[in-house]
């Protein structure tokens, strides 16, 4: 069964109700769409711990959700707050390096417009933001690998790092 | 790598957590801040008392613009603000630029009357200027706290955003309901001391408020 807006709008509405078998099914629909949506957006053994992060998200913030209006539109506004928190953090940590692998192509819902996808959002800061922010905390890239990329040097690359997280955070309601 | 998302992941933990919850609604949310100003509005009222134009029934135009320019960014602010607990794509207002904008005048009208050096009335006294701020920063606070808690309780995803709109909304009440009791009647006092008592609430709500309601 494939998710759509007014199906997982109307599990929303009951799951609020308190309806946990409703609640059950809209987690798992979310799930599934969670998990293509930050496909090729996120390490690929990041995937599973975002979209675990994102359905506790849900789960504490599932009041905020205003049944009159759209569900998609809610749910990608946390996943993508959820997906710039992971980014922000690695940011942060810089612990490891991650592997980059090539994620199975998989075609999008009709019902997923490209406008509340991440990939829209990463169009709305400079190209050389964007570029650095997928090279480094997307693909799994070092820094070093990014300034021979791009052409940037090690400290520009790192203020860009910094300034397209910022930026992508601002940016997370817009389409 | 967070160690507590390795753990095994179980949906039906979720679902047995799961509780009715009422969904947040912005017309609900609105009649706090609403509620504080006009508390506000009679702390001052009886703490340092009324203008007399208003006692007497005929308000000076300056007392109606500027109660009008605050109340109404104030509200547009606070509006704003508070639908940011309810997030989504595409959801943005702009309405509170216009608010802002439209405020701006005050002080972009100060200033040209100041260096043209036209008398514009009274300026006031640093003591009735210290005065203006810390009545419109007790009355901000006051508004501010029930908009703070909103938030916690929804899913803000623009937090510096939200930051500066607490500062604005809450500025903007606070001098509201300070401007009942406020004398003067100058555009350069206004321009000034409201500008800076607003100014400074908007600062305060950008570096304190983001870290409060992340989540």
């Amino acid at each position: 069964m494939i998710a759509n807006e007014e199906g997982l709008r109307r599990l929303m509405r009951m799951s609020q109700s308190g309806d946990k078998q409703a609640y059950a099914v809209l987690l798992e629909q979310c799930g599934g769409w969670l998990a293509r949506y930050f496909r090729q957006k996120i390490a690929p053994d990041a995937v599973d711990d975002l979209v675990q992060e994102t359905l506790i998200s849900l789960h504490r913030k599932r009041a905020s959700y205003d049944p009159s209006r759209p569900f998609l539109p809610w749910l990608a506004a946390i996943a993508r707050y959820r997906w710039v928190d992971r980014l922000r953090q690695s940011y942060r940590h810089q612990t490891e390096v991650l592997d980059h692998h090539d994620a199975a192509e998989e075609s999008h819902e009709e019902v997923v417009g490209a406008r509340i996808s991440i990939d829209r959002l990463l169009d709305l800061i400079p190209s050389p933001q964007a570029e650095v922010i997928r090279i480094v905390k997307i693909d799994g890239h070092s820094i070093a690998d990014a300034c021979i990329q791009t052409g940037q040097s090690e400290a520009l690359v790192k203020v860009n790092i910094h300034r397209g997280l910022k930026k992508l955070a601002a940016l997370i309601e817009n389409e | 790598m967070n160690k507590k998302m390795k753990q095994p992941f179980d949906i039906s933990q979720l679902v047995d957590e799961l509780e009715p919850v009422r969904p947040m609604n912005i017309r609900r949310a609105l009649i706090l801040p609403v509620g504080m100003t006009v508390a506000a509005i009679a702390v001052i009222a009886t703490y340092a008392g009324i203008r007399a134009d208003l006692m007497a029934g005929a308000p000076h135009p300056m007392f109606l613009l500027r109660a009008g320019t605050l109340l109404l960014m104030g509200l547009v602010c606070a509006a704003t603000l508070l639908a940011m607990a309810n997030p989504g794509v595409g959801r943005q207002g702009h309405g509170w630029k216009t608010a802002l904008a439209a405020a701006l005048l005050f002080p972009l009208a100060a200033t040209i009357l100041a260096i043209a050096g036209q008398p514009s009335g009274s300026s006031g006294t640093m003591q009735s200027g210290i005065q203006c701020l810390t009545f419109s920063f007790i009355g901000g606070l006051a508004t501010a706290i029930p908009m703070v808690l909103w938030l916690r309780r929804g899913a803000p995803v623009a937090q510096e955003k939200a930051g500066w709109l607490t500062g604005l909304a809450a500025g903007g009440l606070g001098a509201f309901a300070y401007n009942f009791h406020c004398p003067f009647n100058s555009v350069v006092y206004t321009g000034f001391w409201y500008t800076l008592a607003v100014g400074i609430c908007a600062l305060l709500g950008r570096l304190i408020v983001p870290r409060l309601i992340r989540w």
